[in-house]
């Protein structure tokens, strides 16, 4: 579904990325590890053409989505989540999510339509009691869930989630990787998640890439990555503190 | 065209451009620590001009003494707007977007107000005074020594203002607080006085433009905003939060201009500078500079 | 329960009523007070409709009054009057596509570095072009129409400004605008298409500054161009919208008239102070009511007349 050729990207003399090359098929949870600074959100940008690779490209359902603009891309079916929330602090929860509806695959004209759709996503993520509600009025766990549902309100087909579950409490975290199951075996959603809650990666992935200052230093399955010893040098470091 | 006329040209062009450069430094001091747009800026160029000439025409004041009195004058007036204006909106915005529009609308209610208290004052007739008006020969071109004051002042405190930012701590922190204000405040940069400094610095450095400019150009209230709208031409060729570039682009376009004009018609010269503007904005938006010089 | 809907056209609608009959009731002095007021409610709509919704502020929209006044100067008596104010809308929008095609592929500061220059970049064309072409600067518009005609073209213009900013603000277009206002990044990634709504919006914004400095060339049978491209009515526009609230449309409203009130007791005497205190009012307003007067009471209206529906905001 997803095709990844050698992507490379330089900002100004750093090289984040180098050639990393990654496919994610469809309907399969696709998890990307790294040390902070390894380059995964910068991949993510990337891939929903934030930023044009310097070099290699960026394939979407057999199409060559590389250097489209984000919008494009997101009415492709491919959407990201932000690593920093970024919900619209003025608008209500509801109103945030209708956006997505607005605006996202579909593009619904009928604004009490979208609210409607925009309410059923609230319940699935579970914050229909804060609906009207502003978003800056909420705690970081609902954030992260209005994030999700706003994705969810575009309808894709491909959910790229930057470090959904920074920041939440172990019980938070449970409830969210729950959340990550059900889109992706209820909905028939592919996703591919950048994370650091080893627990969540191991638990939620079918394949892992792992990333070490912009190269591919590993790819497979949660055990196969756990095992191999580029990863452990690179990423566990040499203190083994799993 | 002969040499000495080519010359002329040039050394116009480089004494307008310092002076473009002291300009636009200020301007970008304040954009590139505090991310706002002073649109008043050319009205504190006019008061620099107003105060220097009452100074000279009522006390027979040297411009070239009382600029320290203006530079004084508009730092203190810039640290108590910093004070008093901008550190409680700060506080008090919720949003950076919502700072960057609220800042801009106070800097613009500034801007009119200046302007009609010195129609209000002085009245909108245009004044002006003859200062060191005796020509001096640079080069085999004849100069007025005012120019020349002009033009070796501008540059000995854009230099002054260079090796401040390279060499001296103080200078080492404004560019950190531009380059990356989480990051500097880690390494124990103190934003507060940070945003003093480049409040009082920007407001001196458009009060010695004022005062320069005043010893051969009249004045009116509205001389302000051309030259704000020039500062802000000038920063983006530099590249915005850019301070060192905004020196060079200062020059460069004193150059243009100058240049510019003496091929069409005085009367070209906004729509010259306006047309190089979009004409960066559409190819190298990030400036000719960009942020790499520091 | 009053619907949502009733409590907009309602006093709308009576507004209208009241507006269309004051030719026959009043002075041609009131009616030009009003006139004037009309003038600024279309011009400030105008501009809430740009900087308001998306949040870019434009500080040159006087360009627009003034391009709007020319091409009425230029086609007046060969054009009918309709045609001509008409016209002068339509290409003040072309015009103002045209630099948005530039202006809205980079970022926010840049918008108003470039509105700023923008009426003093036309205004010197302007005036090089007259003295080429006429070797005079200036021009004398004869035998305008009457005060009533004019009276009532405002009246139209102003009322479309209005309905076309609440038509706007609860479409699914103005729902993009605002969204890009908040976070132009997020909403990219959600599929609104940023640039092109930044730029409809401007193309909008200028069409009714356009017709309003088409009527007003003829109103006042002159032009030139200080008077057209006058920085101070892209000022006095900004302090209108921003007392009164610059995401409501009610808010062009009550700026417009709570700043005529206070012009038409000082400008004639006191020009330059009424610009200082406008100055002030500006200051005091970004302090203290960042949001406007209108949106306040809104909330409170609005909260009193959905009681019992259980629909909140």
């Amino acid at each position: 579904m997803l095709e990844l050729l050698r992507i490379s990207k330089i900002f100004g003399g750093v090289q984040a990325l180098v050639d990393v090359d990654f496919n994610v098929k469809k309907g399969e949870i696709a998890g990307l590890i790294g040390a902070n600074g390894a380059g995964k959100t910068t991949l993510f940008s990337v891939i929903t053409g934030f930023h044009a690779p310097t070099a290699g490209s960026v394939h979407f359902k057999g199409e060559n989505v590389t250097g489209w603009k984000p919008y494009e891309i997101c009415r492709k079916g491919l959407v990201r989540t932000f690593q920093v929330v970024r919900p619209f602090p003025r608008m209500t929860v509801l109103r945030n999510v209708a956006i997505g509806k607005l605006y996202g695959k579909v593009r619904l004209r009928d604004e009490k339509r979208a609210e409607r759709e925009a309410y059923e996503i609230l319940e699935f993520v579970g914050l229909v009691h804060k609906a009207h509600v502003a978003a800056a009025g909420l705690t970081m766990a609902d954030r992260k869930r209005l994030e999700l549902a706003r994705s969810l309100a575009t309808e894709p087909e491909l959910l790229l989630l930057d470090e959904v579950l920074a920041g939440l409490t172990p019980a938070e975290t449970v409830e969210a990787m729950n959340l990550v199951r059900e889109i992706n075996q209820r909905l028939g959603i592919t996703i591919f998640m950048v994370e650091h809650v080893m627990k969540a990666v191991v638990g939620l992935c079918d394949r892992i890439m792992a990333l070490h200052y912009g190269c591919k230093i590993a790819e497979g399955t949660p055990r196969e990555i756990a095992g191999n010893p580029a990863v452990i040098e690179a990423y566990l470091g040499e203190e083994l503190e799993i | 065209m002969d040499l000495t006329r080519i010359l002329q040209v040039l050394f116009s062009g480089l004494i307008i451009g310092g002076i473009y450069a002291l300009i636009a430094v200020g301007l970008n001091m304040i954009y590139g620590t505090m991310r706002l747009l002073n649109i008043a800026h050319g009205e504190v160029i006019m008061l620099g001009a107003y105060v220097t000439f009452w100074l000279y025409t009522l006390y027979g004041i040297s411009p070239l003494v009382s600029v320290v009195a203006v530079m004084g004058l508009s730092a203190a007036l810039g640290a108590l707007i910093c004070r008093w204006i901008f550190f409680p909106v700060i506080s008090t915005s919720k949003s950076v977007a919502v700072l960057e529009s609220n800042s801009l609308l106070i800097f613009y209610g500034l801007s009119i107000i200046f302007t009609n208290i010195s129609s209000l004052l002085w009245t909108t007739d245009a004044r002006g005074y003859s200062y060191l008006t005796e020509v001096v020969h640079v080069l085999g071109v004849p100069l007025m020594k005012n120019r020349l004051w002009a033009l070796g002042l501008s540059f000995f405190v854009c230099v002054f203002f260079y090796v401040l930012l390279q060499k001296t701590m103080l200078g080492k922190a404004i560019r950190a607080l531009i380059q990356d204000k989480d990051a500097s405040l880690l390494v124990g940069v103190n934003p507060d006085a940070i945003y003093y400094f480049s409040f009082s610095m920007s407001f001196a450095l458009a009060g010695l433009a004022g005062c320069l400019l005043s010893m051969f150009y009249e004045m009116t209230p509205f001389m302000g905003m051309p030259y704000t709208i020039t500062a802000f031409i000038v920063i983006v060729l530099g590249g915005l939060g850019n301070v060192l570039g905004s020196l060079l682009g200062g020059i460069l376009l004193g150059l243009v201009e100058t240049v510019g004009v003496s091929l069409t018609s005085p009367g070209w010269r906004p729509i010259l500078s306006y047309a190089l503007f979009i004409l960066i904005i559409v190819l190298r938006p990030r400036g000719i500079f960009g942020k790499g010089v520091y | 329960m009053v619907s949502r809907r009733g409590l907009v056209t309602g006093p709308f609608g009576i507004a209208l009523l009241v507006l269309a009959l004051l030719p026959r009731w009043t002075s041609d002095y009131h009616v030009s007070v009003v006139l004037d007021v009309l003038m600024w409610v279309a011009v400030t709509e105008s501009w809430i409709i740009l900087s308001g919704y998306t949040g870019y502020i434009s500080l040159g929209h006087s360009a627009f009054f003034g391009l709007g006044a020319y091409i009425m100067a230029m086609t007046w008596p060969q054009l009918p009057f309709l045609l001509g104010i008409v016209l002068a809308g339509v290409l003040s929008s072309v015009f103002a596509l045209t630099i948005g095609l530039v202006v809205f592929r980079v970022r926010g500061p840049y918008f108003v570095i470039l509105t700023l220059g923008l009426t003093e970049f036309i205004l010197h064309v302007v005036v090089n072009l007259e003295i080429k072409l006429g070797g005079t600067v200036g021009r004398i518009l004869m035998s305008a129409p009457s005060l009533a005609t004019l009276y009532y073209a405002m009246l139209a213009t102003a009322a479309a400004a209005v309905v076309t900013a609440y038509v706007v603000k609860n479409s699914r277009f103005g729902a993009g605008l605002f969204s890009l206002k908040e976070d132009e990044k997020a909403a990219s990634a959600l599929g609104v298409n940023t640039t092109l709504q930044k730029w409809a919006a401007y193309g909008i914004s200028a069409f009714f500054p356009g017709v309003v400095g088409a009527i007003m060339a003829l109103r006042h049978s002159y032009i030139d161009p200080y008077n057209a491209f006058d920085p101070m009515v892209s000022f006095q526009v900004i302090v209108m919208a921003f007392l009164g609230g610059m995401e409501e449309v009610e808010g062009a409203v009550v700026g417009a008239v709570l700043l005529t009130l206070v012009s038409e007791a000082l400008w004639a005497s006191y020009p330059y102070y009424y610009m200082i205190i406008l100055g002030v009012i500006m200051i005091v307003t970004v302090k203290f009511m960042p949001l406007g007067l209108v949106a306040p009471f809104k909330g409170r209206l609005l909260a009193r007349a959905a009681d019992g529906s259980g629909a909140g905001a």
